[in-house]
């Protein structure tokens, strides 16, 4: 009863802020001055559009009416899937999301679980020796790192691995015409992979281990920590069975709340590394103005960040048996 | 209850080098026109010059002074934390403080508000914005502390509501005191720490966002910027011009933000821990 009302607060919330989104989506480019057309669609695409096909965007988005009209236009648009036309890509702005969708993916993803993984290893193991030497360095090197801009960690990885060292590639994720097949093309495409996935697990795994290491030190403290001693468990099953579970509970949902941090993040990593995702994208679009793909990267992003804040945030109190008592 | 966390920063080694690098960059910011005898939009005549005598960090590709740009950057940076910090915390403080103290239907309106926009992702948001409206500084500043207040405002809002149930609060509103009188002179001096801390971390996204927009492309292209710089040099990594315009550049605005994180960390630990339960909330 009590659980349904956590949920119950958060999905309005999640409505209201996706309605006021897409509000900002069709208010903006109608707000611009003059032609609504110009600043939907843009100067530079209209130099390329014949009088009918201006035509037949005026009536698509039913700029010739009133704006209830084009309001009512524009949510079927969007309830088709329908995001506009990139006339940069010559292609519609969903399949052209769609193409660089599985390597932002493959990098978003992979980064989650390498810097969680790593994140919370490197917890555990710096907060049993809370104030060794070993844990005192640790924690100076990643609370400065944490400190870094993202694109800044990238871009030095780039500079140092890349330009003066030359033994990783400069740019893409896959060498073009190589023509490579089987376990080559696994090892081409992990070859350009490594320094923008380094990068991102590097920017992510501050805030992760930080989390993890403060948990574990609370916990050492507590009584079941000694019961395990006192009966001979291994040092082993005491830091990752007894303490070590005891923290996951924290950094989930520290790594679900990540999540908009994570896409922000592979969006920069990306343009430094030109990988053909979703970030590189954006980058061109902005470059060259194509205010449909724009809108439409930035949507699909909002949409998908939030989605990911909404199912932690109804997670939350599944995982965690004490919130649903304490409300 | 009154714990001054001031007097154990200045002890706290973290608080102590993030503070130093702060003032490094203050520093360049402020004596920038003694430090340098190039303006930052000045064609010196020559493009990427290497360092020399006359130009300490050489020219770019427009024949402009890096030194000066790196100078003049720190005051854009420094500029823009400063204004969103003082412009965001005293939206935060004002919702949030007369939210607690009026409560009702307004203190609802105002919640579902901070509810909804604490999960809108603001910076992508602000890519948006940015790519139609192409701010200029004082409209990035406007626009930035428009997304940043609503954390805060919760924070404050949930502090407020403990401390006008304080002991002094009550005796001021037995002598009479109106709500106006209590928060100026009562609720706000003891919120100081906690808006500090929160100026800290408004700051620090301030500074990362405007040199995040300028890396792309989309803020005021006439204004000196580090994320403009970067962006410019990022296409200039065949040449060996990187060593002194990307990487003096980056360093820089790594040490502003490494900086502010450093002290904000330092404050953090000097401070009440009930502030801890939020921390993962704002780490967007």
């Amino acid at each position: 009863m009590k659980r349904e009302q956590f949920g119950r607060g958060s999905i309005p919330n999640y409505f209201i802020a996706l309605a006021a989104i897409f509000a900002l989506n069709f208010i903006l480019p109608r707000l611009m001055p003059g032609d609504p057309l110009h600043a939907i669609y843009g100067d530079e695409a209209l130099v390329a559009m014949t009088p009918e096909m201006e035509k037949a965007l005026i009536r698509e988005f039913a700029l010739d009416r009133s704006w209830i009209d084009q309001l009512q236009a524009y949510i079927i648009g969007l309830l088709h899937g329908d995001l506009g036309y990139s006339y940069y890509y010559k292609d519609q702005v969903s399949s052209v999301i769609l193409g660089a969708l599985p390597w932002t993916l493959l990098l978003t993803g992979l980064a989650l679980v390498i810097a969680t993984a790593l994140g919370i290893i490197l917890g555990i193991e710096s907060g049993y020796r809370r104030g060794e030497p070993l844990d005192r360095c640790i924690v100076a090197s990643l609370m400065f790192l944490s400190g870094f801009p993202d694109f800044f960690i990238g871009i030095l990885l780039l500079l140092l691995f890349g330009v003066a060292l030359g033994i990783a590639p400069l740019s893409g994720a896959i060498t073009p015409y190589a023509g490579l097949d089987g376990f080559e093309y696994l090892k081409d495409v992990i070859g350009h992979l490594a320094l923008p996935l380094s990068s991102l697990v590097l920017v992510q795994l501050g805030g992760i281990y930080l989390l993890t290491r403060n948990t574990i030190v609370s916990l050492m403290g507590e009584s079941f920590i000694l019961t395990a001693k006192a009966k001979g468990c291994s040092e082993f099953s005491i830091k990752y069975s007894h303490a070590g579970r005891n923290s996951l509970l924290p950094v989930t949902t520290a790594t679900g709340l990540r999540i908009p941090h994570l896409l922000t993040g592979a969006l920069f990593i990306e343009i430094i590394f030109s990988y053909p995702g979703v970030g590189s994208i954006l980058n061109t679009a902005l470059n060259a103005r194509d205010y449909p793909l724009i809108q439409g990267i930035l949507l699909l992003i909002t949409v998908a960040v939030m989605t990911a804040n909404l199912i932690v945030d109804l997670l939350y109190s599944r995982l965690d048996p004490r919130v649903r008592y304490a409300h | 209850m009154h714990i001054n966390p001031f007097r154990d920063l200045i002890h706290d080694p973290m608080a102590l080098s993030g503070l130093s690098m702060l003032a490094l960059i203050g520093f360049m910011a402020i004596f920038a026109p003694v430090l340098s005898d190039y303006s930052p939009y000045d064609y010196t005549g020559q493009i990427f010059s290497p360092p020399s005598a006359h130009h300490p960090l050489g020219t770019d590709s427009m024949g402009q002074d890096i030194w000066s740009r790196l100078l003049y950057g720190a005051r854009t940076s420094l500029f823009v934390a400063f204004a969103v910090a003082i412009l965001s915390s005293a939206l935060s403080l004002f919702i949030g403080a007369t939210s607690a103290l009026l409560g009702g239907i307004y203190e609802r309106f105002w919640m579902r508000i901070v509810d909804a926009m604490i999960s809108i992702p603001s910076i992508i948001v602000m890519i948006l914005v940015a790519a139609y409206l192409r701010p200029s500084i004082l409209l990035l500043i406007i626009l930035m502390s428009l997304f940043s207040w609503p954390g805060g405002a919760r924070i404050v809002r949930s502090q407020v509501l403990s401390l006008k149930e304080r002991m002094h609060v009550s005796a001021a509103r037995t002598f009479g005191a109106d709500w106006k009188h209590v928060l100026v002179n009562h609720i706000t001096p003891d919120l100081a720490p906690i808006i500090i801390a929160m100026m800290i971390q408004d700051a620090r996204r301030a500074v990362f966002m405007e040199a995040g927009l300028a890396f792309l492309g989309v803020s005021d292209p006439m204004m000196v910027s580090w994320g403009k710089m970067m962006q410019q040099a990022l296409a200039f990594t065949y040449l060996n011009v990187w060593e002194w315009w990307l990487v003096p550049t980056g360093l820089a605005l790594s040490l502003t933000l490494v900086g502010l994180s450093f002290l904000g960390f330092g404050l953090e630990a000097a401070m009440d821990p009930r502030l801890q339960k939020y921390k993962h909330r704002r780490a967007d």
